[in-house]
């Protein structure tokens, strides 16, 4: 059975630009998504920034009506059935945003179980044992606005565990931890599948979804590029090799300049620290080096370490967003 | 129906303890109905000494408005600002029944308006302070509050749709002072403005204050103000329980629940 169904959905958002003489400008940040997710399964929405992720959370959350289509959880519509969907979903959208800074911990969480309606019995034994479970336990009764980021993020996820909801969804849940933090909370996701909860999974991180989820769908400009398997996107690399040049202050110009060699499938560029890492997807592997590194040297750009190696599944969400990660 | 009273209960003792670390508010709440206070002592000085109490009261009514209106109003937009007001629109309760929690944190708060300009008046001004009439007096304060619990629904879900009519909420603040007949009698006004003011419950709620604390109330004076109150009261809930089921629906189709 399908927790939810999603068919052919599309969010347009109007903005005015101008200032005397206005108009209406329509984006369209969604369009004509169509997917299930099976009950119990954790499923994974990857796309860049942008992409319409979080619109499609949000649609499903009931926050927002879609402007076409339609979707179910749990057999509810999001539009007519919200107040049905409502008591059975949780969600945490990334960021810092959605708790009271002014208030402890404690009282967040109080304040959250009263308006899902947890008896309060239940609620502080829930409490306590969220806190446990998200390592906030001892810190209850300090402000929230006191708290580290990862810390905030944590709480979130206690808050959005309160009412035991049968489907989650999470919007980028380890933004903003620390690598030891996101491991724990990727443990807590994997014990919430194993409780049987249905999970919508969004986020930037490959290895992630790669270790977590049992499908995943690739999210670009709104539309759904691709929807398998972790192993199944990697086939959409597996022709394939990535060349990874280490480059010092490498420019738009160069960089387009590499994008029209005909052996070049996509190029990006990936920030670290002081230089750069030029990911190089091609077809004919090493042997695309030498021509590389005569465009390199042309412009210039001084080099670091070079590598050729399998690709991952980080580069079939390249390949299939045409380099925009 | 229980889980909905623990929702008011906890949404009361959270905004209370925001709000006690609020400067706005304390500002709101304390120090400007004192200098209303002050400001109306001054202009009283050498008239008529008893009409202390009626400074008292209305410029405690200036300080139950004030809360009222920036705590009500801005109060959904904070939840905006925070990332919060998704969270409770997406929870099985509804937002009327958090704001109703809010919205007598407000009004229990701004109480101490008037209990400010009363210690002023008396222990700064040596102004002699009487409620005349007591009893009438606090039963006509404790249906001012509901009356503004109401009117505090009624005007929040309009925060609800849109982020720019907060900037209409600045202009409501010293009309209300007027038009309520807080301050001074509304026959002082222009005739064309007083069946405004008889629409508006703040305005019974002044002049059952008033009227009881001076002494010059008669039972049916009171009785019209209690049931203008009630009747208004009644009114703005109905409409306001119409307004969230409209506003909120707005909201989730034009995006304006969360600064996205």
């Amino acid at each position: 059975m399908n927790a939810i169904e999603v068919r052919n959905l599309r969010r347009v958002f109007r903005a005015t630009i101008g200032t005397i003489r206005r108009r209406t400008k329509e984006v369209i940040a969604v369009d004509d998504i169509s997917f299930d997710i099976r009950d119990g399964e954790l499923f994974g929405l990857l796309g860049p920034n942008g992409a319409g992720k979080t619109t499609t959370v949000k649609m499903l959350t009931t926050l927002l009506i879609p402007t076409h289509g339609t979707a179910t959880i749990l057999g509810h519509d999001v539009v007519h059935g919200a107040s049905a969907i409502r008591p059975l979903i949780g969600f945490i959208f990334g960021g810092e945003r959605g708790l009271y800074w002014r208030l402890s911990a404690n009282d967040n969480l109080r304040y959250f179980a009263d308006l899902y309606h947890v008896d309060p019995d239940v609620a502080k034994q829930r409490i306590s044992e969220l806190l446990e479970l998200v390592g906030l336990a001892g810190r209850e009764d300090e402000k929230v606005e006191g708290y580290s980021r990862g810390m905030r993020q944590r709480l979130h996820i206690a808050r959005c565990l309160l009412h035991d909801p049968q489907v989650l969804f999470l919007d980028e849940p380890t933004m903003g931890l620390d690598p030891v933090g996101a491991r724990q909370l990727r443990q807590v996701i994997r014990n919430l599948v194993a409780q049987e909860k249905t999970v919508l999974l969004t986020t930037h991180y490959m290895f992630e979804a790669d270790a977590l989820c049992e499908r995943v769908a690739v999210i670009n400009h709104g539309k759904i590029v691709a929807l398998d398997t972790p192993e199944g996107l990697k086939r959409h690399a597996e022709d394939l090799h990535i060349v990874e040049v280490e480059v010092f202050g490498i420019g738009h110009e160069t960089v387009d300049q590499l994008r029209q060699m005909p052996e070049v499938d996509t190029v990006s560029v990936e920030n670290r620290d002081q230089k750069q890492a030029l990911l190089i997807h091609s077809r004919i592997g090493s042997a695309i080096v030498p021509q590389i590194m005569q465009s390199l040297d042309g412009n210039g750009i001084r080099l670091g370490k070079v590598t050729v190696r399998e690709p991952t599944l980080e580069d079939a969400y390249v390949r299939l967003v045409g380099g925009e990660a | 129906m229980i889980a909905n009273l623990r929702v008011v209960r906890t949404a009361f003792v959270l905004d209370i303890k925001q709000q006690a670390v609020d400067l706005f508010m304390i500002f709101g709440v304390v120090i400007q109905p004192l200098l209303i206070a002050t400001m109306a002592i001054y202009m009283l000085k050498g008239q008529d000494i008893s009409r202390g109490i009626y400074v008292v009261v209305g410029s405690g009514m200036t300080g139950l408005w004030t809360s009222l209106l920036f705590r009500g109003t801005f109060g959904i937009n904070a939840e905006r600002f925070m990332g919060t007001l998704e969270g409770i629109v997406a929870s099985p309760t509804s937002l009327g029944t958090v704001v109703i929690g809010k919205t007598l944190a407000s009004v229990s708060v701004s109480l101490l308006s008037m209990l400010c300009s009363y210690a002023v008046a008396a222990l700064v001004f040596r102004l002699p302070l009487t409620i005349a009439q007591p009893v009438p007096f606090f039963a006509s304060l404790v249906i001012t509050m509901l009356a503004f619990i109401s009117f505090g629904l009624l005007i929040s879900p309009l925060m609800a749709v849109n982020l720019s009519l907060t900037g209409w909420v600045n202009a409501l603040e010293y009309p209300m002072y007027i038009l309520g007949g807080f301050l001074f009698p509304i026959l002082l006004l222009p005739g064309w403005t007083n069946p405004v003011s008889y629409l508006l419950a703040p305005y019974w709620a002044a002049r059952a204050l008033h009227l009881t604390s001076s002494g010059v109330a008669t039972v049916p004076d009171v009785l019209l103000c209690w049931a203008m109150m009630l009747l208004l009261g009644g009114a703005y809930i109905a409409i306001s329980y119409r307004l969230f089921t409209v506003v909120l629906r707005r909201a989730r189709v034009d995006a304006t629940l969360s600064l996205m």
